[in-house]
């Protein structure tokens, strides 16, 4: 059976009760999401990001809140990324705004040049960034620096915190305080939910006019299921740490056979290998890698951090192509 | 029946296995004198054991050029022209030449970045090509990522073709642990998702390069200005905004336009010299190696540092389809001169698409 490393996914199912909670929906999907049960799950986002619930938008999944996002403000403003970025929606943003600036972060660092992109802000923009950044694993801004960007009145801010649980760090504290920033989220990650798409948007005042009559279609399984993962953080809490601890153990691994490893603030890890048709070698031994060469550029790859077992799998795996090499 | 050409450089690669980097040249006889095995019939004969499809009829090179590997399987072929006991580049030539006479409508092609030179002098951009990585030096972006995705591409053929460059290594001084690479041409492939070295389309969202280029072309049209001089470096995206102007441009020179009108072609350092002095506002406007992203210093020679100092970075316009840019770490220049370098350093705004670019920075 093919080892799974390439989406980014959490390797641990979802707590047995979180599981009965899905199943519980599951008997009711003759009817559609009764509104109770989504003003439920906004009140426990909104607690759980010390916002309140008129704050939050639900979303079958993140990718479609910034999508809408894209769509409402591309018409009138500049857009502006990063390259790479989250690859679906750098590609949609290319599809669909009038004007994009892409700003590249290179190797080894990968550090935005914080300058370069207040000195774009001279015209009404949309700036979305990951943070961390997807597939570099890299925080690119800080909360002083996104309080600079939010400070311009030129500026929207949009910043993804998709992998915020295991980074730690969020701008959710500045929402209140600036109308113009909006942050993403998914409990398709740390909370173990990526089969049922749970996505949410925390807004400033300014978004708020535009989300106010935004569908929220929701099945009920997965409400229920987020209802249930919300009440219980620490099953999550409890993963996150030992995906980042097993982290930790498999870049010392991939160090050691010669790979750069280039360390970063999410479930994943970035790498770069001389190895030609690497990610194919690893195919052949069972083990599929996210090949970054299909979208970025060539010799780097992104592994996800999956079960200890699995791991030590994948690291043999590489050990034999490095060793054979 | 689709007619397909087949040739293999039987030395391609030999340099390799005994330290060299390249058989070019002398380089050919001391790999052999220390024991240089050949690398291409195992490269040949992986990608054709793994070819599925029915209706392929082969042009194949002679003996140890193709002959030797195609009889192994149940393909049908015919054989064209005659070789000696060594084979050298004028005998890759010849025979591309008879297979095009056999209306070949694709040559697959085994070998480095020299047999790709080869293959462009007599096929430019007529017909395309499917190149199988065998050489010591594989710089050149048309070649396939391994023999498994030449037999894909093979395979499933697309009939949409993409241009890719073809990249003159100079063998000396990559002896000596330099990189030095010019933009020698362009061939055809077939553009195949993720196949191919160092640039693969991601999705169906992304632009196709040809439409890319296009919008490239539109939005330096609408900003071009009058009585000022735009010298276009090498490349097809030049080359579409040459179009768009409505002048034709040489592939691999430096031409100029000024007002909609060609006022030089092929130009070299003293014409462009002669221009600088004639006109009074100047642009340059070039677009990046693929992969290695060299904007001076490689694919046009021509920009010496004596006329990039007159025009200045402020004058200099870069253009890249996205796809080309999103593969670059960076830009680079090498002009040979470190003051005219590091003028350049810093970011350049890339054009991309119609008002679109990418920020991003020369080292």
């Amino acid at each position: 059976m093919m080892l799974k490393f390439h989406m980014n996914e959490n390797p641990y199912s979802p707590a047995k009760s979180i599981q009965k909670a899905a199943i519980k929906g599951l008997e009711k999907i003759n009817r559609y999401s009764e509104t109770k049960y989504l003003n439920e799950l906004k009140k426990l986002l909104g607690t759980y990001n010390n916002l309140s619930s008129d704050r939050v938008v639900l979303s079958h999944g993140s990718d479609l809140l910034l999508r809408e996002i894209i769509n409402i403000f591309s018409k009138d403003r500049k857009i502006i990324m990063v390259n790479p970025s989250f690859f679906p929606i750098a590609q949609y943003a290319l599809k669909q705004a009038s004007r994009l600036t892409r700003i590249q972060i290179s190797p080894p660092d990968f550090k935005l040049d914080t300058n370069l992109l207040l000195n774009e802000l001279n015209e009404p923009t949309l700036f979305i960034i990951d943070n961390p950044n997807n597939p570099t694993g890299k925080t690119l801004i800080d909360n002083s620096f996104a309080e600079k960007i939010l400070q311009n009145k030129n500026a929207l801010l949009l910043v993804d915190e998709a992998y915020y649980e295991f980074s730690g760090q969020t701008f959710a504290g500045l929402i209140k305080k600036y109308p113009n920033l909006a942050i993403t989220r998914t409990m398709d990650k740390a909370f173990s939910l990526a089969g049922l798409r749970l996505g949410y948007l925390l807004m400033g005042d300014y978004f708020k006019n535009h989300f106010s009559n935004f569908p929220a279609y929701l099945s009920i399984p997965t409400l229920f299921a987020a209802i249930e993962a919300l009440k219980r953080p620490e099953y999550m809490t409890a993963n996150v740490n030992k995906i980042l601890n097993e982290k930790i153990k498999v870049e010392k691994e991939l160090l050691k056979t010669g790979i750069k490893v280039f360390s970063g603030k999410t479930n994943f890890i970035l790498i770069k290998s001389k190895i030609s048709d690497f990610g194919k070698k690893l195919i052949d031994k069972e083990v599929i890698i996210r090949n970054l060469s299909d979208e970025w550029i060539y010799g780097y790859y992104r592994i996800t951090i999956g079960l200890p077992e699995e791991n030590n799998i994948l690291l043999s795996a590489i050990k034999k192509i490095y060793d054979d090499a | 029946m689709k007619k397909i050409g087949l040739i293999v450089n039987p030395i391609a690669g030999m340099g390799g296995s005994v330290g060299l980097k390249g058989t070019d040249g002398e380089a050919y006889k001391k790999a052999l004198e220390l024991g240089a095995k050949p690398t291409t019939p195992q490269r040949i004969e992986e990608t054709l054991s793994l070819v599925n499809r029915k209706d392929l009829y082969f042009i194949v090179a002679p003996g140890k050029m193709g002959e030797n590997f195609i009889k192994k399987f149940d393909f049908k072929y015919e054989i064209v022209s005659k070789i000696g006991k060594e084979t050298n580049a004028d005998d890759t030539k010849k025979i591309i030449r008879e297979m095009v006479e056999k209306a070949i409508d694709l040559l697959i092609f085994v070998g480095g970045d020299g047999t790709a030179r080869d293959v462009y002098d007599i096929l430019g951009l007529k017909i395309p090509v499917v190149g199988i990585p065998s050489g010591v030096k594989m710089f050149s972006p048309i070649f396939a990522l391994s023999t498994f995705a030449a037999a894909e591409i093979i395979n499933n053929e697309s009939k949409q073709l993409i241009e890719k460059e073809v990249l003159d290594i100079d063998e000396e001084a990559f002896r000596e642990g330099k990189l030095g690479a010019k933009l020698y041409g362009y061939l055809k492939v077939p553009k195949n998702p993720n196949l191919l070295q160092g640039k693969k389309e991601s999705s169906n969202v992304s632009k196709p390069e040809k439409i890319s280029k296009e919008e490239i072309a539109q939005y330096i049209f609408e900003k071009i200005e009058n009585d000022v001089l735009y010298i276009l470096g090498p490349g097809t995206t030049l080359e579409t905004i040459a179009n768009k102007i409505g002048v034709e441009k040489s592939l691999l020179g430096i031409d100029a336009v000024c007002n909609g009108k060609l006022v030089g072609r092929d130009l070299n350092e003293k014409n462009l010299m002669d221009l600088i002095e004639k006109y009074d506002k100047i642009k340059i406007i070039v677009t990046p190696i693929g992969g290695n992203g060299f904007i001076f210093g490689r694919a046009s020679k021509q920009f010496t540092p004596k006329v990039l100092k007159l025009i200045g970075k402020e004058n200099v316009i870069v253009v890249a389809t996205e796809d080309k840019i999103s593969r670059l770490e960076c830009l680079r220049v090498d002009t040979g001169d470190t003051e005219t370098d590091n003028n350049l350093k810093g970011h350049f705004k890339v054009i991309t698409g119609y008002k679109t670019e990418t920020i991003i920075e020369v080292k």
